[in-house]
């Protein structure tokens, strides 16, 4: 007993020191994470070094040597049993304690956060600023913390960057909200990680950090560079930020639906057997209500669009230029 | 009750023994686990580059929605609960039968019926592309044929809700005299704990799919925001079942390792009271884990707080289990049979995925690596491997009582070799896409990790080779393998004083019961 008082409460010191040391007040969750990876990375190769170290010691050590060779009688060691339940316990309880610790970062938002509103569809984002611009898989935010408000417009889905360590699933009807800290200037992948549909793995977005003066004067160019574009070159975008291009590939390639390349003007076979020649009405009905007309040897899950008419004329045109 | 056994084709499919009803499982499930394993090489394959190499986007969603629901709903647990509870209960408690034989007889046939159905998701149109969690609203939305998998779900719930019921009564009420609580087979402790939890949460789960049905199909909006309902209750309901379910798997895992490890080290079971208590707080605590699913969810904070720490404390019982087992190799007399080398690699997979279970476990950790590709490094390391190759561990443990046939040991061991190292490759690369936060279920990983993802899938190629060899194996042995006698292992547990194989009635006379399974070496005896 005496014994595994000592080894309890040496343990338990040692670990509390080194907790106290990984949960110094950092206020960057992702830093924050990284201690907390580490500490747990140290006491699981010693879980596992404890474990594997024996097991094939023993396997050699008691190897049989008499073909009717029976092994020691033991029942248990009550010492051996608390020992094996208790220093568990108490690294469960440090890993714990950090870990809530942790978590606390990652849900309490600073007062000073750049707030973004996020909605989820199948398959992009879009996001809405405060300025009242709104952009499509570009998540752009200056230095500093960032805020994001997050809802879906049709199933659930996920907003994941790995490189501030944060992620939360975004879904219809509730609000959720994350934030991370934007340090540097740079561009970072965000990743759908929550299954949404055959373009899941498609539903990518970067977010883009500036420095607080470049940010500034983007809002500023912003609406009068998008008005500028031609509708060919809107087009090109629309095409790219909805997602189409999971589905519909640019150069040939069958992926889900029909290759937009020299599509225009060309002939569609329905499921009835009928043609129809892709021209705007079609192109516009197609992205209204795709499951009007549905094209042979598809299976119709492509999902209604609701865009303004300006948008769909913006697609025809672009459609028209893919020869 | 007759002593004539029934013979022939009819005898099979009509049959109520236990053992046959428990070997009708064991080739049902081999079957699933197959055609799984088959997905899992497509799978594999298409990961092969980040382009399109076979197959594409929509077939990966449906492959691996239905390598999923295989793997776990119709081998995993059909070979634990159905094969090697049918078959060893009875035999250790010393009972002719179960309680409910041809209740039994139903659960079989259901559970056959259901994997049928499932399959057929994965050949109809509309193909089953949900995950095998079958989140809404897009399991509502999706052109895939919801119904199918909701039907084969409540077939296999009515089989597992009968299953239990079965069991348990059977190990209350129809033990041997002698045969007390203290005496029975860790086995059959972690049978009864595996049932109990199917008592109490596959009602939950068939609750959570009969409401998306209604939503789907009636019109009704339990699961639609839009109407007033919560997609995130869905996942409440599902998780409550489906995650204390990796512990219907586990807990009898733990046991057939007990007996395994105690048999080849001529050793009594070291500590058998606080493996008992272990394998009974799991089950309890097993049912307030399930939030750690929806960490990222959107819950309320305080609910993922104290979720957490329910789910890193059952590492604490784990943990004594593990060491327990350590303790009973201690002084052994050991022998390394091929049932010994799965009951060890799974010691050492298990324990891969129990250290990065506790980081899944941990909150903050989880956050940056939730829904990645770390979880199912996780989860094949934890579960998937360890626990398919312990399975096979236990067939051929028992394939000489079942068969009164040796199988081949040096085939058996290369065998398990192949998988083992297979096994311990094939996956550490999909930590490394964890912590680097990509996604699971993308059919397309990013260029850079190609060389990762080609050593991965060439792993496991060869771990599945592996598979097959162990199986191949018992095929040939069951035919033309030696006699194997009563008792090759010389284990004193009590389904080896019988015939192998056993006769029908499995015991001539009932026996009396005077000491446990593992009473090796004893003093004086
Ligand atoms: C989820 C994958 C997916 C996405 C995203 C998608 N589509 Fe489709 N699309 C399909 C499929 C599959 C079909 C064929 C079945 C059908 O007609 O419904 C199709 C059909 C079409 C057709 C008619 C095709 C033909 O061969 O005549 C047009 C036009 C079209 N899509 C345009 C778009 C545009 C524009 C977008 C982006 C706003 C888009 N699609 C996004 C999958 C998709
Ligand atoms: C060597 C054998 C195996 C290989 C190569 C393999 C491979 C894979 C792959 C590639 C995925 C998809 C990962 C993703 O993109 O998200 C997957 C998912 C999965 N596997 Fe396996 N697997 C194997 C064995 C098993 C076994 C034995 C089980 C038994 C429990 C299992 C259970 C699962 C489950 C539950 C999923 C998740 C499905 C989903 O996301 O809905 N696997 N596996
Ligand atoms: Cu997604
Ligand atoms: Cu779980």
């Amino acid at each position: 007993m005496y014994r595994f008082v000592i080894t309890a409460t040496t343990s338990m010191a040692v670990l509390f020191f080194i907790f106290f040391l990984t949960v110094a007040e950092a206020v960057d969750p992702a830093e924050s994470w990284q201690k907390h990876y580490n500490l747990w990375f140290i006491i699981s190769i010693i879980i596992w070094l404890t474990v594997t170290v024996p097991l094939v010691y023993f396997v050699f050590r008691y190897k049989k040597k008499r073909e009717d060779e029976d092994g020691a009688y033991i029942e248990g060691s009550t010492f051996l049993e608390i020992t094996w339940t208790g220093i568990p316990i108490i690294i469960t309880i440090v890993l714990g304690v950090q870990s809530w610790a942790l978590f606390n970062q990652y849900r309490k938002v600073p007062q000073d956060a750049y707030e973004v509103r996020v909605e989820g569809f199948q398959y992009g984002y879009e996001m809405i600023y405060s300025e009242g611009i709104k952009t499509l898989n570009e998540l752009r935010v200056p230095v500093g913390p960032v805020k994001l408000s997050m809802i879906s417009k049709d199933v659930i889905h996920n907003f994941a960057i790995p490189k501030y360590k944060v992620r939360e699933d975004m879904i219809p009807g509730r609000m959720t909200y994350q934030w991370f800290l934007a340090k540097e200037p740079g561009e970072h992948m965000v990743y759908c990680a929550e299954l949404c549909g055959p373009g899941h793995s498609q539903m990518l977005a970067k977010v883009i950090v500036m420095e607080k003066n470049d940010f500034n004067s983007w809002v500023e160019s912003y609406k009068i560079e998008s008005s500028a574009l031609s509708p060919e070159e809107r087009g090109k975008n629309l095409v790219k930020n909805l997602g189409c291009t999971s589905c519909h590939s640019l150069d040939g390639e069958e992926i889900a639906g029909a290759s937009f390349k020299g599509y225009y003007g060309g002939a569609s076979i329905l499921e009835d057997g009928s043609t129809v020649t892709v021209d705007d009405a079609y192109i516009e009905e197609s992205i209204k209500n795709p499951k009007a007309k549905v094209v042979k040897g598809y299976d119709p899950f492509m999902q209604p669009y609701s865009l303004p008419d300006e948008d769909i004329k913006a697609i025809t045109a672009y459609l028209k230029t893919l020869k | 009750m007759s002593n004539e056994e029934p013979k022939g084709l009819k005898a099979w499919l009509l049959t109520t023994d236990h053992k046959k009803i428990a070997i009708l499982y064991l080739y049902t499930a081999a079957v699933f686990f197959i055609v799984a394993l088959l997905l899992a090489v497509l799978m594999r394959t298409e990961l092969l580059t980040s382009d399109k190499l076979i197959f594409g986007p929509k077939l990966y969603n449906v492959f691996f929605t239905i390598h999923g629901a295989a793997m776990v709903l119709f081998w995993m647990i059909p070979v634990l609960l159905g094969f090697f509870a049918n078959y060893l209960i009875p035999l250790m408690i010393g009972a002719r039968d179960v309680a409910f034989p041809r209740l039994n007889s139903l659960s079989y046939w259901f559970y056959a019926a259901s994997g049928v159905i499932a399959v057929l998701g994965l050949l109809l149109p509309g193909r089953l592309d949900i995950g095998w969690t079958g989140y809404p609203p897009y399991s509502i939305t999706t052109e895939a044929n919801t119904a199918l998998y909701i039907f084969a779900v409540h077939l296999l719930g009515a089989s597992s809700i009968g299953g239990a019921v079965n069991f348990i009564t059977t190990i209350i009420t129809m033990r041997a005299p002698g045969m007390t609580w203290g005496r029975l087979n860790l086995a059959v402790w972690g049978f009864f704990g595996a049932f109990i939890i199917q008592l109490i949460g596959v009602p939950v789960l068939a609750a959570a799919v009969t409401l998306l049905l209604f939503d789907r199909y009636l019109g009704t909006n339990f699961y639609d925001a839009a109407q007033g309902g919560s997609p995130v209750l869905y996942q409440h309901l599902f998780w409550f079942y489906a995650h204390p379910a990796v512990y219907v798997v586990a807990l009898p895992v733990f046991g057939i390792v007990s007996e395994i490890i105690s048999t080849f080290s001529r050793k009594k079971v070291f500590g058998y009271t606080s493996m008992v208590v272990a394998i009974m707080i799991i089950t309890v605590l097993g049912f307030e884990t399930w939030i750690h699913h929806l960490y990222v969810a959107g819950v309320a904070n305080w609910s993922r707080v104290i979720f957490m720490w329910a789910t890193i404390l059952i590492g604490v019982p784990t943990g004594i289990k593990i060491f327990n087992w350590l303790a009973t190799l201690h002084k052994g007399s050991i022998r390394l049979t091929t049932p010994m080398l799965y009951a060890l690699g799974f010691i050492s997979l298990f324990t891969i995925g129990g250290v990065t279970g506790i980081a899944n476990g941990l909150l903050g950790f989880d956050i940056h690596v939730h829904d990645t590709h770390w979880v199912v490094a996780h989860f094949h390391y934890v579960l998937a491997l360890s626990m398919t190759m312990l399975c096979i561990g236990g067939v051929y443990f028992w394939f000489p009582k079942m068969t009164g046939r040796m199988y081949n040991e040096n085939m058996g061991k290369l065998a398990f070799w192949i998988t083992l190292l297979g096994s311990l490759v094939a996956f550490m690369p999909h930590f490394k896409l964890g912590l680097d936060g990509i996604p699971r279920r993308y059919w397309s990983i990013p260029e850079v990790y190609s060389s990762m993802m080609i050593i991965s899938t060439i792993f496991s190629y060869i771990a599945i080779a592996g598979f097959i060899l162990a199986i191949y194996n018992l095929i040939v042995s069951a035919i033309n393998g030696e006699k194997a006698g009563d008792n090759p292992w010389r284990a004193k547990s009590l389904e080896w004083s019988i015939p192998s194989p056993p006769p029908f009635y499995n015991f001539e006379k009932i026996p009396v019961i005077e000491e446990g399974p593992y009473e090796y070496g004893k003093p004086g005896s």
